[in-house]
């Protein structure tokens, strides 16, 4: 059995179970054995000291929903693709905007922003007046820049 | 057509094909890298991102009640639904119910917005098959709904209507009498539209068969909506979990279990069917009462704090729309999350258009219904 | 433009390319966001944009000289803003629809939209609104024509 931290209710009266990050993998693969077999959402949360995961778990035939929370201090979490497959996309766009390194995943690339861009916008600490470009190579590749005059 | 069209040779016969970001069939701004052999195609790999606004982000600067109009612009065909997903989050999160005559208003609006974002979809559809006549019946019937929107708020597409604990303006006799006229006009012209598609012996011939999306792949991929409905699972959050007054009103979900892209585009036409029923019976059911919670007064409204955590979703005209919300307490929230259908959605469509011909893939695309404004966000 | 004695119009070859061209205004397909579907409702029935000689969009550059900037430019979009331009042949037009286009709109306090798209094209015609009504970008359209048949707006 998985040893849940913290059990309780949000505002909206759906169930929060807090979970070791190295517990992640094992509680979900048991979650979806029960039937949870949608992973509707993960969210990442900057809490400034640490960061925060959601994942939104839901069955369909049950029409029943969970909310597992973890925390993570160095950026890192145990990847969910090898549960299930919408994992892969949610993860590459919270790796792009929140700057957590999902670790398993076949593919961590940014989904929106290229590959270059400094800093994860969603961050609290992100500074919105160090304005960056954006321009594409020959290949049809885009780079990011922060020279005003290779980018726009 | 392609803008950006470089061909590499892989080595085995494969050829690379970069289609987009501006092409006439990919709904805005989809760009997919893929690899032909012949005119199959083996790989697909959607790249996304041509229309980042970073909505999620300004949210978190603006007002709880500010970040209203991004959420318009999520879903653009459909902005009534985004709205009524947000504020399922935020009135929760905030403790400001809304009364009951503006539940059943934020019905009737969420359903004809689902109708006129359906209609785009039908229009948009035919363009990428090649039929144009359909265009023009599926956006004359769509500016009926945009009139009766002007009326009501003065905005025909990112209307903003409503508002925390309520809507911007009362419904008055000549809208109740406008939309009386439309749903009773409808019907009669939906079959038009209808039939110029079912009668239509090639566009049955690119559709049937195609585009096959077994319910355990849509499941695992987070699929739902319409797309789910069309692979044979009767799953609908309006039913499911009833919002607003979804509970009182009588309308079945639209299934089928063929699973390919005359099941979608069958299921949506339902779908438009089963809207017009709700609509007919929320019109007559709407009870007298004010149409604002006086909690939510408009000189209130900024000052609206909200702390803890809701999760609320709704049934979008793509799928299931999920807002996220946490609050620290403070007037404005700390973090927002969409969860966009279109971009689940459209994380299916490697697996959708493997091994099919380049010309089909512009039919499943077409069939998901991407609205860029809420992959990207 | 004169009318003489016998029916027959004497003008000047400036002035009559300038007519022909401005009554045959081709646009480009190229929606972006929010603004597209605005753009799309004048093409349909209710607000035919035929009858001011622009009923074709079309699919490629090559063969439009008019291009509508219809929805954010993203700074992701910006550079294939900037060679469907270029690909375009003279002359060329270009209309900047919404407000987002015209500095930002409602997401200029971001981080991924070019605040204007005046930064990437050169724009002939500013249509405000978020999104402007297809009577507005229709109007935009017409005043585009009165520019290139330099006349002034009264």
């Amino acid at each position: 059995m998985v040893e849940i931290l913290e059990e309780s209710r949000g505002k909206d009266g759906r169930r929060i179970l807090k979970v070791a990050r190295e517990n992640l993998v094992a509680l979900m693969a048991n979650l979806k054995d029960q039937g949870f077999d949608h992973l509707s959402l993960i969210t990442g949360v900057d809490r400034k000291d640490r960061l925060e995961v959601v994942y939104h778990i839901h069955s369909l035939k049950k029409n029943e929903y969970i909310v597992v929370k973890t925390e993570t201090l160095d950026e890192r979490v145990p990847s969910l693709t090898s549960l299930y497959d919408s994992a892969n996309w949610d993860e590459r766009e919270q790796y792009d905007l929140m700057g957590i390194i999902f670790e398993g995943h076949p593919n961590l690339k940014r989904m929106f922003l290229p590959e270059n861009w400094a800093g994860h916008p969603l961050r609290k600490n992100y500074d919105l007046l160090k304005v960056q470009y954006i321009n594409m190579d020959e290949n049809g590749e885009d780079y990011a820049t922060f020279d005003s005059g290779d980018g726009w | 057509m392609t803008e950006i069209t470089k061909s590499k040779d892989l080595g085995n016969g494969w050829v690379e094909l970069n289609i987009g970001p501006q092409h006439p069939s990919t709904h805005g701004v989809l760009r997919l890298k893929v690899k032909l052999d012949g005119e199959i195609i083996r790989e697909v790999e959607p790249v996304i991102g041509y229309l980042h606004r970073n909505a999620e982000k300004i949210c978190e600067l603006d007002y709880y009640c500010d970040s209203l109009i991004y959420f318009d612009r999520m879903d653009y065909v459909g902005a009534m639904n985004m709205e009524v997903g947000y504020l399922e989050a935020a009135e929760k999160l905030l403790g400001i119910p809304p009364p009951e005559r503006v539940k059943w208003i934020r019905v009737i609006m969420a359903e004809l917005s689902r109708i006129a974002a359906h209609l785009v979809w039908a229009g948009a559809f035919g363009l990428d098959l090649g039929m144009l006549t359909p265009f023009f019946y599926c956006f004359i019937e769509r500016e009926k709904i945009l009139r009766v929107f002007t009326e009501t708020c003065g905005s025909r597409q990112e209307t903003n209507y409503m508002s925390i604990g309520g809507v911007y303006q009362d419904f008055n006799d000549k809208i109740v009498y406008d939309i009386e006229e439309f749903i009773e006009q409808f019907p009669a012209k939906l079959e038009v539209i209808f039939n110029a598609y079912v009668k239509n012996d090639i566009f049955i011939s690119r559709n049937k068969g195609i585009g096959i999306l077994e319910p355990e792949v849509a499941i695992s991929y987070g699929v739902t909506g319409p797309m789910l409905r069309a692979s044979g699972i009767d799953y609908d959050v309006r039913k499911a979990e009833p919002y607003l007054v979804y509970d009182k009103v009588n309308f079945d979900i639209p299934v089928s279990y063929k699973k390919d892209n005359l099941a979608r585009f069958l299921v949506r036409f339902e779908e438009m069917r089963q809207s017009i029923k709700i609509i007919g019976q929320a019109i007559k059911k709407i009870p007298d009462g004010p149409y604002f919670n006086p909690k939510a007064k408009k000189s209130l409204m900024i000052r609206l704090r909200g702390e803890g955590e809701t999760y609320a979703r709704t049934e979008s005209p793509k799928g299931e729309f999920g807002v996220y919300l946490v609050g620290d307490g403070g007037v404005k929230p700390y973090r927002v999350r969409v969860r966009s259908p279109s971009f689940k959605n459209l994380s299916v469509l490697p697996v959708l258009a493997k091994d099919v011909m380049i010309a089909d893939m512009v039919a499943i695309s077409g069939t998901i219904d991407l609205v860029f404004g809420e992959v990207d966000r | 433009m004169k009318t003489g004695d016998g029916g027959v119009l004497t003008t000047t070859l400036e002035k009559a390319m300038e007519w022909g061209r401005s009554n045959s205004l081709w646009p480009l397909t190229f929606g972006l966001a929010c603004c597209a579907i605005e753009m799309m409702a004048i093409q349909a029935s209710d607000l035919d944009i035929s009858r001011f000689g622009s009923e074709i969009f079309r699919n490629s550059p090559r063969q439009s000289d008019l291009m509508i900037v219809a929805g954010t430019v993203t700074k992701k979009m910006a550079p294939r803003v900037r060679r469907l331009y270029d690909e375009m042949p003279y002359p060329k037009y270009v209309i900047a629809m919404g407000v987002c286009v015209i500095q930002g709109g409602p997401y200029n306090q971001g981080y991924s939209v070019v605040l204007g798209v005046d930064r990437v094209v050169p724009v002939d015609v500013y249509v405000p609104g978020c999104p402007p009504t297809p009577e507005a970008l229709t109007y935009g359209i017409m005043l585009l024509q009165k520019k290139i048949r330099n006349e002034t707006e009264r």
